[in-house]
């Protein structure tokens, strides 16, 4: 376990919000996850890191949740304050001689994107389209992080994304190229219904590349 | 002559690590009793996979300081990292030893009976430094080579007390290897934690099993349990060497993609199925065994169903099913819809009904072929052991000897207990 300082936090939207914490001598590959808490604290909770490796600092992309004990507690930490963090964890990573020669699918709901803002922050030069499924447009993080054409928004709760529906529904009504590498992360309902729906389109996933949130 | 006895919860690893705590304690001029004897020295190897390892590691822990009030009493394994300060409360526990040191039970006992005071900090940490188990209680010998887990699925303990995946240098495993089958070791059992994610320098695991099976002598090789994520098709070549067994322990976990997603496991049911067909068709009776968790939270009727049919499917040789047990600071803990104990029970006894018929059926599969018998216990002129397929067999012949490979026509099934083959040697 090590102590890292707090620099800041940037509310996202009422409930989202990016903790940027120093670096210190942390590595870790782009997609994978880490713990954090409070220094000294036992409740601990996994997030994805949402920085790239080359950062010289580390983020995290947090969604404060109804009644939950940590992801509201860091929400009121300052910059100064010391979070304990460990790892790095998982297997959520891109395979190094896929990067620049395949073309990649990401397809994220809510704070899912967290891992995949690693992976576009980390090789922007990669080949990718992103759907991003979200209730409301706000919470389409960050999308200037992403070139245009490549980030697709996908709101169900009102129109004002770049599409109206489930990132699912955006699936069943634009195949994908059997020769697409696809990573999923978000929750568990559209991980099953969107593995269903690309396997069915011809998309050999082999091994799964799925993350998922809870 | 000084007394020690153990006991052991739990995997194969902390069998492997019992094995060679106890040589040990042999080779230093201790006499092993069985665990209800009363002995100097108890050491509970525990466990703490499931609400019943911790229950039963507490029940040994109160009989053994029954048994001898005066004994040195050393709890080690996962249990001793997961409840280290309950453990450490205990008058009668002399010695609480976290998983990284328990190589050192030994050394600990020697310095208590010196008079001396052993430092915590003292120990050895090395994961991979224990010595042989020729003494232990296995025929088979177990070689680790590789201790910890980073997969992190929802519902295990494993990673925060076994720490964080570490693989044993290949040469030292390598050497192990010989150095058993050179002292008559006539299996050997690849053990760990999560062995398919081995990976030391560029060696993944299945180069581990390649090298191994190079080696010469009169051996044979088992895998342990094993991810299903582990391995390629690399792997899946090998399991036809002469050397490999037909058998591999894979754990499944659930038959239900939707709860697979749920506990963070990274494979599907499809996924399995083409790694279980894939290796029958080559071997149509290799025996592949798995462990179920029966009600994780949100399993609905439909998933538990879908779990009896993969089993009937797959046609398992043995499920080790076990009842879903909240693991304090794993996140399956804070999920919802956590299943009444109840219904979890109603699942296990429909489980394992179907669990018996199918081993039943497989077992069944065996008469009128043969099996290659390494026997592990001889009474009188029966012998038992294992087949090559890690069923359990008994047969009758003349001058049999422990440790030795029999050739066994099987004839027919023994279904009083668990269902063993019985034959006749060659």
């Amino acid at each position: 376990m090590r102590s890292h300082k707090v620099i800041e936090i940037r509310n996202l939207t009422p409930s989202t919000y990016i903790i940027r914490m120093e670096k210190n001598d942390f590595t870790f590959k782009t997609g994978q996850y880490i713990t954090l808490g409070f220094s000294g604290s036992i409740d601990r909770r996994e997030y994805s890191i949402y920085s790239s490796e080359q950062d010289d600092y580390l983020e995290v992309l947090i969604k404060e949740v109804e009644d939950g004990l940590v992801s509201k507690k860091l929400k009121r930490c300052k910059s100064g304050d010391y979070l304990d963090i460990d790892g790095p964890f998982g297997h959520f990573s891109l395979k190094e001689n896929e990067i620049s020669k395949k073309k990649f699918l990401f397809i994220a709901t809510g704070t899912g994107i967290s891992p995949i803002h690693s992976f576009i922050a980390t090789h922007p030069d990669m080949d990718y389209q992103l759907l991003h499924g979200v209730r409301k447009e706000e919470e389409a993080y960050e999308r200037e992080s992403y070139q245009n054409n490549n980030y697709i928004l996908c709101t169900s709760r009102e129109k004002s994304g770049d599409f109206h529906g489930r990132v699912t529904d955006y699936l069943k009504q634009n195949p994908v190229p059997s020769d697409t590498v696809c990573y999923l992360c978000g929750n568990c309902h559209m991980i099953y219904e969107a593995y269903d729906i690309l396997e069915k389109q011809g998309i050999n996933l082999g091994p799964i590349h799925t993350e998922v949130y809870f | 002559m000084k007394k020690v006895a153990f006991k052991t919860l739990g995997c194969r690893l902390n069998q492997y690590e019992t094995d060679a705590i106890a040589s040990q304690f042999q080779d230093n001029g201790f006499k092993l009793v069985p665990f209800d004897k009363e002995a100097d020295v108890y050491v509970i190897n525990s466990c703490t996979v499931t609400h019943q390892s911790d229950h039963k590691s507490r029940n040994f822990i109160n009989q053994a300081n029954r048994k001898n009030p005066d004994s040195v009493l050393v709890v080690t394994g996962c249990m001793a990292n997961n409840a280290k300060t309950e453990l450490e409360n205990r008058d009668e526990i002399n010695y609480v030893v976290e998983n990284d040191q328990k190589s050192s039970v030994y050394s600990l006992v020697e310095a208590h009976y010196n008079g001396e005071i052993f430092h915590p900090t003292k120990l050895n940490t090395d994961l991979f430094s224990y010595g042989s188990t020729d003494k232990g209680f296995h025929t088979r010998s177990m070689v680790k080579i590789q201790d910890g887990c980073d997969n992190f699925c929802t519902f295990c303990i494993i990673p925060s007390v076994r720490g964080r995946a570490v693989s044993r240098p290949i040469q030292d495993i390598l050497d192990n290897v010989k150095r058993v089958v050179a002292t008559g070791a006539k299996e050997v059992v690849l053990t760990g934690v999560n062995i398919g994610r081995y990976e030391y320098e560029n060696y993944k695991f299945d180069d581990v099993v390649e090298q191994i099976l190079e080696l010469d002598g009169d051996f044979r090789l088992r895998i342990s349990s094993i991810e299903p994520d582990g391995f390629g098709d690399k792997f899946l070549g090998l399991l036809n060497h002469p050397k490999m067994t037909p058998h591999l322990h894979l754990c499944l976990q659930s038959g239900s993609d939707s709860i697979l997603l749920q506990m963070r496991r990274m494979y599907n049911i499809k996924r399995f199925k083409e790694i279980a067909n894939k290796i029958r068709s080559v071997r149509p009776n290799f025996n592949i065994t798995t462990d179920i968790i029966i009600g994780f939270p949100g399993e609905s009727d439909q998933d538990f169903e879908d779990t009896c049919n993969i089993i009937q499917e797959l046609k398992f040789g043995h499920v080790h099913a076990f009842k879903y047990s909240i693991r304090k600071g794993t996140r399956a803990e804070r999920m919802n819809q956590h299943i009444d104990e109840r219904i979890k029970s109603n699942r296990s006894e429909i489980l394992r009904n179907i669990s018996e018929n199918v081993k039943a059926d497989y077992r069944k599969g065996f008469i009128g072929k043969y099996q290659t018998v390494l026997v592990e216990k001889i009474i009188g002129s029966e012998a038992q052991g294992y087949g090559e397929s890690y069923v359990p067999v008994k047969f009758s012949g003349v001058n049999l000897k422990k440790n030795q490979f029999y050739r066994v026509k099987i004839s027919s099934i023994d279904f009083n207990g668990e269902p063993t083959l019985i034959g006749v040697s060659d």
